[in-house]
Parts: C-alpha cells; sequence; structure tokens
C-alpha cells in the first residue's frame, strides 16, 4: 500500500533538544580521521576564531542526538504518533527489499561549539517512487532544521533515504 | 597515509589565490575494521552490518561494509583541510557504492566557481571519494566561504 505525498509531506517527524558537549565532539571528529587541533584543544579552536570547540560537519546526523538529547529534556511532542517516517518504513520493509542512505545535505549559517543548546525539527519533505525495470524504488526526503538558543537557524540538513523493492 | 598531525599555523586558502579548475591536495586513508568500530562508537550507529561479518554474511555480504557517514565525514574533512575548519556554508553528497574494509579511499575535490554572495566570497566545489581503481563511493559538491566573515 503506497502512500500518498500529501499525506505525509510537511508532518513532523520528530523534535530534539540536543546539547553539545565538548567530549563526543572531539571524538566524532577523530572518528571521521579529523586530527586538527582545533577538535582537540579549546585554545586551539580559540586561536582559530570559534568560542570553543567546533561541531565537526557530519556531526548533526545520528550523533548528535545519540549524545546530547537527554531524556528529561526533550520537548512532549519530540516524538510524532503516528510517526511519519516510522509508517513509510515500516510498510516498505515489510515489503522487503533495501532501504538505502542515498544523499545527505547540509547547509551551514554558523559554526556551533561545545557548550551550545540546539533545538532540531524534523519533517517530511518529499516522497514520490520511480519505477526501476521489474523493481519500484521510493524516496523518502526529510528536513531538519537546528535552532540556537535565541532561536535562529544554524543549520539545515536533508536526507534521502531509498527503498528498494 | 593518515594525516596524523597538522600545521594549524598555515595560511587560510585565500579567495584570490584560488582559480576555477584547481584541486585540493588528495586525502588517502585506507579503511579499516577499527575504523568502523570507532565510527559506530562515535555515531552510535550500531547497525550490525558495520561491525559484525558473521550477521554481513548471512545475508549474503562478503564482509561488513562502511558507514556512508563514515565516507561523507572523511570526504568533508578533506575539503577543510583545504578551505578551512569553518569555511563550509554548504555540503551535499550522493552515497553510490559501499566501501569494504581494505580498500584505500582517496578524494577529489575541484573548484568549479568562485562567486559572491551575502557579502562573502564563495568557491564552489566538485567533491567525491573513490577507491584506488577509481570506483566512486561518494560524490556531489560543496561550497566554502574563502578569507571572508567572522566565524561565530
Amino acid at each position: 500500500m503506497a502512500f500518498r505525498r500529501e499525506e505525509l509531506v510537511g508532518r513532523s517527524t520528530g523534535k530534539a533538544n540536543i546539547l553539545l558537549e565538548r567530549g563526543p565532539l572531539t571524538r566524532f571528529a577523530e572518528a571521521v580521521t579529523e586530527t586538527s587541533p582545533i577538535y582537540q584543544r579549546r585554545d586551539a579552536a580559540q586561536a582559530a576564531g570559534f568560542d570553543h570547540i567546533p561541531a565537526p560537519p557530519t556531526y548533526f546526523f545520528s550523533a548528535a542526538e545519540y549524545w546530547g538529547a537527554f531524556g528529561e529534556e526533550q520537548p512532549p511532542d519530540a516524538t510524532p504518533d503516528p510517526n511519519p517516517m516510522g509508517q513509510v518504513m515500516g510498510e516498505l520493509i515489510g515489503q522487503g527489499g533495501l532501504i538505502l542512505h542515498g544523499e545527505q545535505e547540509y547547509t551551514y549559517h554558523r559554526p556551533v561549539v561545545a557548550g551550545e543548546r540546539i533545538t532540531s525539527e524534523s519533517e517530511v519533505v518529499d516522497y514520490y517512487t520511480r519505477p526501476t525495470g521489474e523493481r519500484t524504488m521510493t524516496f523518502l526526503v526529510t528536513e531538519t532544521t537546528y535552532r540556537d538558543e535565541a532561536g535562529e537557524v544554524v543549520l539545515t540538513a536533508r536526507m534521502n533515504l531509498i527503498h528498494r523493492s | 597515509m593518515t594525516v596524523t598531525d597538522k600545521d594549524t599555523a598555515a595560511e587560510p586558502l585565500r579567495f584570490e589565490d584560488v582559480e576555477e579548475g584547481d584541486t585540493a591536495p588528495e586525502v588517502r586513508h585506507t579503511l579499516t575494521r577499527t575504523d568502523l568500530v570507532r565510527y559506530a562508537g562515535a555515531s552510535g550507529d550500531f547497525n550490525p552490518m558495520h561491525h559484525d561479518d558473521t550477521q554481513a554474511k548471512e545475508v549474503g555480504l562478503p564482509s561488513v561494509f562502511g558507514h556512508g557517514m563514515f565516507a561523507m565525514g572523511l570526504l568533508a574533512r578533506s575539503v577543510t583541510d583545504w578551505v578551512g575548519i569553518g569555511a563550509l556554508r554548504h555540503l551535499k553528497v550522493r552515497f553510490t557504492k559501499q566501501t569494504w574494509p581494505g580498500e584505500e579511499l582517496v578524494s577529489a575535490v575541484r573548484v568549479t566557481a568562485k562567486r559572491e554572495a551575502g557579502g562573502e566570497q564563495l568557491v564552489d566545489l566538485e567533491i567525491s571519494l573513490a577507491n584506488a581503481e577509481g570506483q566512486v563511493k561518494v560524490a556531489g559538491e560543496a561550497t566554502a566561504a574563502l578569507s571572508a566573515a567572522a566565524r561565530a
């Protein structure tokens, strides 16, 4: 049972309150082979113009919530019910096939650094299917907007998941 | 080869010193299982396809394979090695092939345009990460601001 685009686009897939802690930022940088002192030492970060150690460019995917979304600090509507992400992915996984991370995109408005509190809001921005031979490819695109404590957008992230039947 | 020590006193890349078609130094990195485990722990992505060979083989894969977001992170690092940390304004990639332990991953970063927008001097970059045989794993585009705005 396919979903209709108009019943998905615009729906929330989740919200989070995220604290950026120094340790996870440093270890994440190392995990992507980044060894610059800017991610290791606050004085080096400050010498490069940052207030504190900055978040690496791809930190805002799984890592940010894994390390920084503490249970008692989450908004009451953190996880929508039903969650369109769960509905679509559950349906597609039930059909078999593979779910792939097709694309990832970031737009950076300013660097965010250790000690900051960031909020995230995610929603479905596109959903479409494309026949490829005898198979069908289904695309689900979500966008997450990250804001600082003043409510200014610091970062947006767009994720494109592909299901291949 | 992995860069293990960096000269932070190096002059930042300047807008006037870059021309369309210029390329960044290659970053080369041979993917190891330790990379996969470290990235799993640092990112919170514990999909067993990235650390459990037994389960990976049960579903017909030759071995565990690398996180796509590790490849993107490595490629992003190869960009910021050149343009400077904090200079990225946009980064977009497609994940085209899986990465496998033992593969050498090689970055390619090329300037496609120079322009000014929003009071910043920008370079648009074509970016990719491929194995030593040239099979592209991750490809896309980036935009960086050079010798411009104050960083937050």
